[in-house]
């Protein structure tokens, strides 16, 4: 079975039935997980942080970095592979904070409230998430079956 | 013996650190060693010489002529630059191994202290100051006391984890209930052991406590600042997660707000990413090409 590694800051999308799409290292960055499971197409975008006007030319270059520029071109490349919007699954996993936070480190947060403003505005619905708390999270997901697993440092592994 | 005095006592069957690095270290604390003296250093060490010529030589400095020797590469990269090579790439040699009790794979903690070295380098720049190699070097080796007491946190990990449920603790202040002592301090107690300078000691003892340091502040606030935008990342993180504090005091003395953060994710993220695919595609390969990123 093919594993595909989707990097920090990266986005990959499928539809070989044998692949698994996985992203590690989810701190306050954001993995979220597409499928269709007519066609059997999936995706997986491990975005960092909310908005690309932090760095514009950072965004052009490397789109899937920030969740306004990542987000809509994720969906539009699993639409390539023959996905349908209406019948994707979506899940999202990470944005986790440090301590008693000040508002300095909350891009966990921040990340989260960009994600939902994206998806309220073109009528996304989040199927399942795993969201906040202070832990780091591997996110999976396996493109025969569409099933996502979160792995929690330290915790164990789950189906959501 | 206490459970404490075991952890302690541990610190006896250390390696011993590696000869490069603690000569690396003298050299930076030392005003008159130049790069010459780096080269009488490393010169007797056929690996990190082969992967520096390789690394001169690769596309990235797009020499005309290439370099044969470390004489002329120290010529082409640098003395401070030629240092970041040399300490990342010997400081893999004991971080990259798996940490028990963290959940940390073979080259986690390693990526996470490059992550920290290389965030060193980017807030030292947004403060207008130059390289300085013993901030980077502090940075590199902030989490040495994983290593030692990782086994410990696994044998008590269930205990360590429901101390942090029950109260807002966070993971060091429950290893310091738990196993009477934390990783941070026992990680400045083997640097002291190692005869690190002073900086370097007091940084990677007080790393989650910035505040409880007088002397030598600015190195320990700023390794305190780049653990907690590398955690944020998740690069190299691990069972411990993101339970800390921020220490957003540093960030106010500093005059830097929540923007910052975002552009030093921004440009790690950039960096990072060439870490990655380097270790992807031949760990330690290229001369992990990556460090000649600004």
């Amino acid at each position: 079975m093919g594993k595909i590694i989707v990097g920090i800051a990266d986005m990959k999308v499928s539809d070989d039935p044998d692949a698994t799409l996985i992203t590690y290292s989810l701190g306050s960055c954001i993995g979220v997980s597409i499928y269709d499971p007519t066609v059997r197409v999936g995706g997986i975008l491990h975005f960092m942080l909310p908005e690309s006007k932090i760095d514009p030319q950072k965004a052009l270059k490397n789109p899937w970095m920030f969740a306004d520029s990542g987000i809509p071109l994720f969906f539009k490349e699993a639409y390539r592979l023959g996905a349908e919007k209406v019948r994707l699954t979506v899940k999202v996993v990470g944005g986790a904070q440090i301590l008693d936070d000040s508002n300095f480190f909350n891009i966990g947060k921040r990340n989260y409230m960009a994600l939902r403003k994206i998806f309220w505005a073109n009528n996304i619905l989040i199927r399942a998430e795993e969201i906040g708390g202070s832990v780091n999270r591997t996110l999976s997901l396996e493109l025969s079956t569409g099933k996502v697993i979160v792995k929690t440092s330290g915790d164990g592994v789950r189906e959501i | 013996m206490s459970l404490t005095d075991r952890i302690l006592q541990s610190m006896d069957q250390l390696p011993p650190f590696p000869m490069v690095i603690q000569r690396a270290i003298q050299l930076i604390e030392d005003p008159r060693s130049s790069a010459q003296s780096l080269v009488d250093v490393i010169q007797f060490d056929p690996g990190i010489t082969a992967n520096i010529l390789k690394l001169c030589n690769s596309a990235y400095f797009g020499l005309r002529k290439p370099v044969s020797s470390l004489r002329e590469a120290v010529v082409m990269v640098g003395f401070d630059q030629l240092m970041e090579i040399v300490l990342s790439q010997e400081s893999a040699t004991f971080l990259q191994e798996p940490c028990k009790g963290y959940d940390l794979g073979q080259t986690d903690l390693w990526k996470h202290s490059v992550a920290c070295a290389l965030l060193s380098r980017i807030i030292s720049k947004r403060l207008n100051r130059g390289v300085a190699l013993t901030l980077f070097t502090a940075a590199l080796l902030h989490d040495i006391g994983k290593m030692m007491l990782g086994q410990f946190v696994q044998d008590y990990f269930g205990q360590i984890r429901g101390l942090i449920g029950e109260k807002p603790l966070s993971f060091n202040e429950a290893e310091k209930k738990i196993l009477g002592i934390d990783h941070a301090e026992l990680g400045g107690r083997v640097a002291e052991k190692w005869k690190f300078p002073r900086s370097i000691i007091l940084a990677i003892r007080y790393h989650h406590t910035p505040s409880q340091v007088s002397e030598d502040r600015d190195v320990v606030e700023m390794v305190a600042l780049c653990d907690v935008v590398a955690m944020l990342t998740g690069i190299g993180g691990g069972a411990d997660g993101l339970t800390y504090h921020g220490n957003g005091e540093v960030m106010k003395r500093h005059h830097l707000n929540e923007k910052d953060v975002e552009q030093f994710i921004v440009k790690l993220g950039d960096q990072f990413q060439l870490v990655d695919e380097t270790l992807k595609s031949e760990r330690g390969g290229e001369g992990k090409s990556w460090l000649t990123m600004s």
